[in-house]
């Protein structure tokens, strides 16, 4: 279950974190050292933002390099397989999925359990972006169409990351602009559309 | 007055740089505050009264998106993205309207992370009502469902969902309602014929009772 992997990591990290804060006066402390070794690892399986080599071209991930480094310590990164549901509609947020490669698919669904597909998000997108700013339920479904690599930040970190940096708030604000935009699209194509057929030929 | 609203409660520096750059205006009953293609000059905040959110389409059809009511900010996103407004926005009744200029609105952003924040709400709370509409208009089969599902937000948003009867207040023509959902302005006076018929709801002036709850509840979720 991807889901329990993303929640599995920050922990860990909290850990090292509260490590590191106090290694200067347990320097011969055995569980410190421990800590450290954690951190290689972690290392290993999390690599820093700071080398993607996307990373320049992508609105959220080109922060400067202090929030970077913050952006490390909160980040969670994991590998999903393909068809699996990053967040689904009317879960209470609990933060946000950057995709780092891959596509997911987004969508939305009524009470009888038709579905209508929004659209499909490519790499460097950030998902469930409004719901975990607002705190309100998610209010589309992802599902990845690919084995992707996903970062997740959670809500609380997410907020905090966007009050110490105003800079990326602004960021976030033209993304959640983008978005509505988009939504606004769709409401035109599918409330103004003459009959159900043209509907169904703009959904693709 | 300030306390309640998402965007006019920001901390007393912000609110001091906000009162230089806004320009307040009172606007008479069905003014345009702005059409959707313009080129965005800035935001709108709403103080008092009712502004009609609507969207166009090129044969002149028109629907309704939502009825904003006062504390929401008006052409935000078009205004962040730079891109032209995507809505029409005509006031309902005579408003009290705060106009903010573009240049000095995103100027003040960058200067006031809270306000920032704010704006990151207000914005995520528009991008939950547009999926709502775009559920309520792609996935309901028939008009009868959303006018169904139209009065019970209605209703919810007055605080009346728990009332056994809760009462809405019509405050729309029966035009702007099938505007609103998407379909004729005979279709809703027809539906709401047979609505009265099976006494399902009673119209009492311009207030409409809701006799039988679970009944529009049922017609919601066809």
């Amino acid at each position: 279950m991807p889901a329990e992997k993303c929640h599995a990591f920050p922990a860990i990290y909290a850990g090292f974190v509260t490590g590191v804060t106090v290694t200067g006066d347990s320097y011969h402390c055995g569980s410190s050292l421990t800590l450290i070794n954690q951190n290689v690892m972690e290392s290993a399986t999390q690599p820093s933002c700071y080398y993607c080599e996307f990373r320049p071209d992508r609105l959220f991930c080109d922060m400067p390099v202090d929030a970077l480094q913050l952006l490390d310590t909160v980040k969670s990164l994991a590998i999903h397989p393909k068809g699996s549901v990053l967040f689904a509609e009317g879960r209470p947020a609990r933060g946000i999925f950057v995709l780092c490669d891959g596509r997911a698919k987004l969508s939305i669904c009524s009470e009888t359990g038709k579905r209508l597909m929004l659209r499909i998000a490519g790499p460097g997108e950030v998902l469930g972006l409004g719901a975990a700013m607002s705190g309100t339920p998610y209010e589309i479904s992802a599902e990845l169409l690919d084995t992707s690599q996903v970062m997740f930040i959670r809500r609380k970190d997410l907020l905090k990351f966007l009050r110490d940096h105003s800079d990326l708030c602004i960021r976030v604000v033209q993304m959640l602009s983008q978005d509505l935009h988009a939504a606004y699209e769709r409401v035109r194509s599918i409330g103004l559309a003459r009959t159900r057929r043209p509907r169904a030929a703009q959904a693709d | 007055m300030k306390t309640d609203r998402l965007f006019c409660d920001l901390p007393a520096s912000a609110l001091q740089s906000f009162e230089a750059i806004k320009y307040a205006t009172a606007y008479p009953k069905g003014a345009v505050l702005f059409v959707e293609g313009q080129a965005p000059r800035g935001i709108f905040v709403l103080c008092k009264g009712r502004v009609k959110l609507s969207i166009c389409s090129t044969d002149g059809k028109t629907l309704i998106l939502k009825i904003a009511e006062s504390g929401e900010v008006l052409g935000l996103s078009a205004t962040i993205s730079g891109k032209p407004y995507e809505l029409t926005a005509e006031t309902v009744d005579p408003c009290q309207i705060n106009f903010v200029k573009r240049e000095d609105f995103l100027r003040f952003l960058r200067e006031h992370s809270e306000a920032c924040l704010r704006v990151a709400e207000q914005l995520s709370e528009k991008y939950n009502t547009a999926c709502r509409e775009i559920r309520s208009l792609g996935l309901s089969h028939s008009a009868a469902e959303k006018l169904a599902r139209l009065l019970l937000d209605w209703s919810a948003r007055n605080g009346e969902a728990n009332k056994q009867e809760p009462r809405v207040k019509l405050a729309l023509t029966h035009e702007e309602i099938a505007q609103m959902i998407g379909t004729s302005r005979e279709t809703v006076t027809r539906l709401f014929a047979e609505l009265k018929k099976r006494q399902i709801v009673q119209a009492k002036g311009s207030t409409l009772v809701i006799r039988n709850k679970a009944a529009l509840k049922s017609l919601a979720t066809v």
